[in-house]
């Protein structure tokens, strides 16, 4: 007979439930500031869904009627220092956090909208509406509500997409010495997917002062929690990642309010992150006016007693209990809010007349249509006052170095000057630098900013982008290999490369991505792909990519100093190779939006970078074709350099695009696109293009090669070209 | 400006192209339009400096011959001038009616200022253009933009690049040689002939009017037709000899125009057409060619043949031939001549009877040059033979002349020292 011994999960799991006793100890205050928060945020949904059904909302309206009593008692303890972000379904929790924020934390329920209250619900209501007034200009939406100054970071509509971005903010303000905490809002239909439950593991390893708050209401759409989960209990997650959790009646503000109390206590004395699951319940659809028995996934007497237990009868009758305030006052709370909020939409509509007894969006509102693109990143003017120059040509005195070496380099010099920069990668902290050795040296210099994370791109991206979102810190994050980045597809192009445009353009994401491009290493289908296509067609996402050690420094350089999020690309081919480069000087850098002619000629402009700049110029100098070699370096749409291309084009009349990976996720197609249409007067040939095959590259190593270009390749793309240049002389 | 009456009796042409863009202004002789007649497309030049006002037809719609085709102004007039042209020139208002109405005749004759009453001319300048037609040739886009700034046709320029692509160094090398390339020899179109399917082609105006032409001819003329085998060593021999010493090569189509036009010397009643009221006689030699083209059969007229020289002839004939093929022909070149010559010995064929091509009088149908046993005194030797057969139209000649015309013809060509003269 076996031994069992009882194991108990190391922090506790417990429900908090209200008494009497603790609705008498309250503080007057707090339960009128909840209840007026209770009645705006009611109000201000009831107008929202009136809007909706009379077709002035674009897109959804995921209304939080029913759910209010988890965010007002999570959120009315909160400062403004202290942060959250939330989900899809989100009105609620921002409007406490920005009600908050602009009160004080106290309403008066005799007065209890100010002029900066009503502007609150004005502009939340025009983003919600889509008008350039709304505080992201009408960008955001119902789904994208972000106030930095009132430390709402934005709700998200990826499920479970801003919980690891709320975890880079709480390492933010763990870092920088505060007991500020993020919350993190989402339901119960996130809790079982990816990048919630990789936050709640890193958030635990690195005791991020960060809160998991799962407003549990039941239903994710139609789906019962029952179904999806064989713990429904979600407040059970916890306890599988080491750190305490709460079980709440979420349509008891007070009881959430006390168990926020305990698990902050935890967070802000540096213990780690906490879970509060609140059970709510929505009263309608997931969008829409109609409740969720309309459409026969749930029943209207199941409905009828969560109604019963509403949070704000609940609030409004304790206080009447206590002597606190009468009915008619809680009438009178109600009228007022009401009252705003309708107010609000006045402002914003007007009667339309092509239908009487309609209303229509007043035209003058909406943003200007020339606004579409504008902020999708920034505009690279921080760069203007940077030293730059040209190692490669410079005439300053040289030493030799390896490639890799220079990366750790230039990322030492960085941390040095930059105690804002943090690296974040899986075992970029052993190995004496990583995998490769480009962060070689720089754990035991800057043990707390060299951060080995657990393998979780999804999560720890996340983390940079939220550090990024701060401000406060410089993210550097590290993917041993391009093709995890479709492990974290949402945080990297959902949310870091999107992030400043969906949220009105103004908010920087300074943050850079380092991978390394390892075809010819052997690792096979799923490590050898080049990203570069993919970032190139994803908006906000700048792209460098050097091919010499010098050049490497100066990109670098400029891709920490810019204010938008950076793909710095490296190939493992290039780790080992020497190179000069500018003796002791590691603070240059590459001009913004310089490509690099590394060979001149007259035939044929062969565009290409990283690894293939050197292959080309072995082809051309085999072929013996006149070739004009440009290494492009900076790679996506808004950074590229169209002056250099352009002279070349229309001296040589005749292009090459070189890359080595595979045709179908390749960089070449939108550039091959754009020189058509700008240059199609000066071409005397179709763009011709140099790709890897059509598979991603085996483990075999003839495979492998066979499936990557390499200097054979690009010698039979310049016979191609030459062929292309006709038999006459 | 008005449709031109560019085919005789015709009543209508269609607009194949407008060249010059509404808005853009053209100098003296250029072309500004390509009107598709029953047998060619014919460029139409404007006359003068001046601006294209408005289209008032469409491309590929059929206009009454005489109806205004267009507004033309000078430079600085502007919509009130074409509103105010329009208006007089009685057009509806509607500027791309499909079928114009032709113009009452009071304001044709009463043409207000801006309206250009234009007819093609036969002597305008060959206007080199980047705009092509009939057979379609392959530029890159900058071989195309090289060519139109140095004024080159880029139908005279070798393409030398993948699938024959005019290539930058093609234009260049044109540049070089002065501008023009050798024309591409122009491969005959093989028929594509899909076995067990079948695509219908739907008629072009130069099908239908082969069609009609041709049918009326063979239907209302009284053909007959003389026939005779003629020894062909002498002559063949003449052409090669010739062709080792001359510096451009004569064709046999060249030499057998030169020998028909030396029969109509020795026998010029022959030499005639037949009209309503008379029989017409001709001075000079006016001979169609037949070329075949990928739109059909079309027929140039070399004139004058009586006063050219050989090398003169094959200039004439070559680029005849060549325009017919690219479809360049003017309208007057493929009008006229009481006579035509039709070649198909190049295909092998024995012997043939060609149909007049009306108003012609005679049309002389070549066959092959083949070795065969003759009888000379007596005695069966090997010697190339050609057939020749003319058909002719009995209403103007009678079977005595059109005899004594062949016997000329076929003296002249078994005794080609003649042509040396």
């Amino acid at each position: 007979m076996s031994i069992h011994t009882p194991l108990h999960p190391s922090e506790p799991w417990v429900e908090l439930t209200t008494t009497a006793e603790d609705w008498a100890k309250a503080d007057p205050q707090l339960l009128e500031t909840m209840l007026g928060q209770l009645h705006l945020i009611r109000a201000f949904e009831e107008v929202v869904l009136e809007l909706a059904g009379e077709g002035l909302v674009h897109g959804p309206a995921h209304s939080s009627v029913g759910q209010e009593g988890g965010a007002v008692g999570s959120i009315i303890g909160l400062g403004t220092h202290d942060a959250i972000n939330g989900s899809h379904r989100g009105h609620h929790q921002f409007l406490a956090k920005v009600i908050n924020h602009v009160s004080g934390q106290k309403l008066d329920v005799t007065n209890l909208v100010t002029p900066a209250l009503q502007e609150v619900l004005q502009r939340t209501l025009a983003e919600i509406l889509g008008l350039a007034q709304g505080y992201c200009r009408g960008r955001g939406g119902s789904m994208h509500l972000q106030n930095f100054e009132a430390g709402a970071l934005g709700t998200n509509a990826i499920v479970g997409g801003g919980v690891p971005l709320g975890a880079g903010n709480a390492w933010a303000q763990k870092k920088s010495g505060t007991d500020n905490i993020t919350v993190s809002y989402f339901g119960d239909g996130a809790v079982n997917i990816g990048s919630v439950l990789e936050t709640m593991n890193l958030a635990a390893a690195w005791k991020l002062p960060f809160c998991f708050f799962i407003e549990n209401n039941l239903y994710a759409v139609s789906t019962h929690v029952s179904e999806v989960t064989a713990e429904p209990r979600l407040s059970a997650r916890a306890l599988g990642f080491g750190f305490p959790s709460w079980k709440v009646d979420g349509m008891d503000p007070l009881a959430v309010h006390l168990a926020m109390k305990e698990a902050e206590e935890y967070m802000r004395s540096g213990k780690g992150p906490a879970l509060i699951e609140a059970e709510v319940y929505r009263y309608f659809h997931q969008n829409g006016a109609f409740p969720g028995s309309a459409f026969g996934y749930r029943s209207k007497e199941e409905e009828a007693s969560w109604r019963a237990r509403d949070p704000l009868l609940r609030v409004a009758n304790e206080m009447i209990a206590l002597g606190l305030i009468d009915q008619a006052g809680v009438d009178s709370v109600r009228e007022q809010a009401l009252a705003a909020n309708r107010k609000a939409a006045a402002e914003l509509t007007e009667p339309n007349p092509d239908a009487a007894g309609k209303r229509r969006i007043r035209p003058s509102l909406w943003p200007d249509t020339s606004f579409v693109n504008v902020g999708v990143r920034g505009d690279a003017s921080e760069l203007k006052s940077a030293r730059t120059l040209e190692p490669l040509t410079s005439s300053a005195p040289k030493v030799q170095m390896k490639f890799v070496d220079a990366v750790a380099g230039v990322l030492d010099r960085a941390m040095e000057n930059d105690p804002r920069i943090v690296v974040l990668g899986e075992d970029i902290h052993r190995l004496n630098g990583g995998t490769n050795g480009a962060t070689k040296g720089l754990s035991k210099k800057y043990p707390d900013r060299i951060l080995g994370t657990p393998i979780s791109e999804n999560a720890f991206a996340g983390v940079g982008g939220g550090l990024a979102l701060d401000g406060r810190y410089r993210p550097v994050v590290e993917f041993m290999y391009p093709d995890f980045m479709w492990v974290a597809a949402d945080q990297v192009f959902n949310q870091i490369g999107k992030a400043r445009h969906m949220f009105g353009g103004d908010n920087p994401v300074p943050l850079v991505l380092r991978t390394k491009v390892a075809m010819g290493s052997g690792y096979g289908s799923q490590h050898l792909m080049d990203p570069a296509g993919i970032f190139v067609t994803s908006p906000g996402w700048r792209i460098v990519a050097a091919s010499t050690p010098a050049e490497y420094i100066g990109l670098m350089n400029a891709a920490l100093a810019l204010q938008d999020p950076v793909l710095v690309l490296e190939h493992v081919d290039l780790y080992q190779d020497m190179g000069d480069v500018l003796e002791g000087d590691f603070d240059y850098q590459i001009e913004f939006g310089k490509a690099n002619v590394r060979r001149t000629g007259n035939d044929v402009t062969v565009l290409t970078y990283l690894s293939m700049v050197k292959h080309s110029i072995t082809a051309v100098e085999q072929t013996g074709i006149d070739a004009e070699v440009i290494d492009l370096r900076w790679l996506d749409r808004a950074s590229f350099d169209w002056s250099t291309v352009e002279a070349s084009i229309k001296k040589t009349n005749n292009v090459l695009i070189v890359e080595q990976g595979a045709q179908g996720t390749s960089y070449g197609g939108w550039l091959a696109d754009e020189i058509q249409r700008r240059y199609f007067d000066w071409l005397d040939q179709p763009v011709q293009r140099v790709t890897g095959g059509e598979a991603s590259p085996s483990i075999s190593k003839v495979l492998e090669r066979a499936a990557i270009a390499g200097v054979e390749e690009i010698v039979a793309g310049l016979d191609r070209v030459k062929a292309g240049f006709g038999g006459a002389q | 400006m008005r449709m031109p009456e560019v085919l005789a009796n015709a009543t209508e042409a269609i607009i194949a192209k407008w060249l010059i863009a509404e808005g853009e202004s053209f100098t003296d002789g250029q072309a500004i339009a390509e009107v598709e007649t029953e047998k060619a497309l014919v460029e139409v030049p404007g006359e003068g400096d001046g601006v294209l006002g408005r289209y008032l037809a469409k491309e590929g719609s059929h206009v009454q011959v005489g109806a205004p085709i267009a507004v033309l102004t000078t430079q600085g007039e502007g919509a009130a001038e074409i509103e105010k042209a329009i208006a007089e020139a009685g057009v509806s208002l509607a500027p791309a009616a499909p079928e114009p109405t032709p113009a009452p005749a009071a304001a044709t004759t009463a043409a207000p200022a801006p309206v250009v009453a234009a007819t093609p001319t036969p002597a305008a300048a060959p206007t080199p253009s980047a705009s092509l037609h009939g057979t379609r040739l392959f530029l890159s886009p900058l071989a195309r933009r090289l060519a139109k700034e140095s004024g080159l046709d880029p139908a005279l320029i070798q393409g030398t690049g993948p699938d024959g692509r005019i290539v930058r160094r093609d234009v260049q090398a044109a540049i070089a040689k002065g501008g023009v390339a050798p024309a591409k020899a122009a491969a005959p179109a093989l028929p594509n002939i899909p076995a067990g399917s079948f695509t219908d082609i739907p008629h072009s105006g130069m099908r239908k009017a082969i069609a009609r032409r041709l049918t009326e001819s063979k239907s209302s003329v009284p053909h007959f037709y003389l026939s005779a085998p003629v020894l062909a060593d002498d002559f063949l021999n003449f052409r090669k000899k010739y062709n080792d010493w001359a510096p451009k090569k004569v064709s046999v189509t060249d030499l057998i125009l030169k020998t028909v036009a030396a029969a109509f010397s020795d026998v010029p009643a022959a030499n005639c057409i037949w009209t309503d009221t008379a029989v017409r006689q001709f001075a000079d030699v006016d001979v169609s060619v037949a070329v075949a083209t990928d739109n059909g059969l079309l027929t140039p007229v070399v004139r004058g043949i009586n006063h050219l020289n050989l090398e003169q002839l094959g200039a004439v004939t070559e680029d005849l031939i060549a325009r017919a093929r690219a479809g360049r022909l003017k309208q007057n070149e493929i009008e006229g001549g009481s006579f035509s010559v039709t070649n198909l010995g190049m295909y092998g064929t024995d012997e043939f009877s060609a149909i007049l091509n009306p108003p012609q009088s005679a049309i002389l149908a070549v066959g092959a040059a083949k070795q065969k046993p003759v009888v000379i005194d007596g005695e069966i030797k090997v010697a190339s033979v050609i057939n020749f057969t003319l058909s002719v139209d009995h209403r103007a000649i009678d079977g005595a002349l059109a005899a004594e015309w062949l016997a000329a013809f076929v003296k002249r060509f078994e005794n080609p020292f003649w042509l040396a003269i």
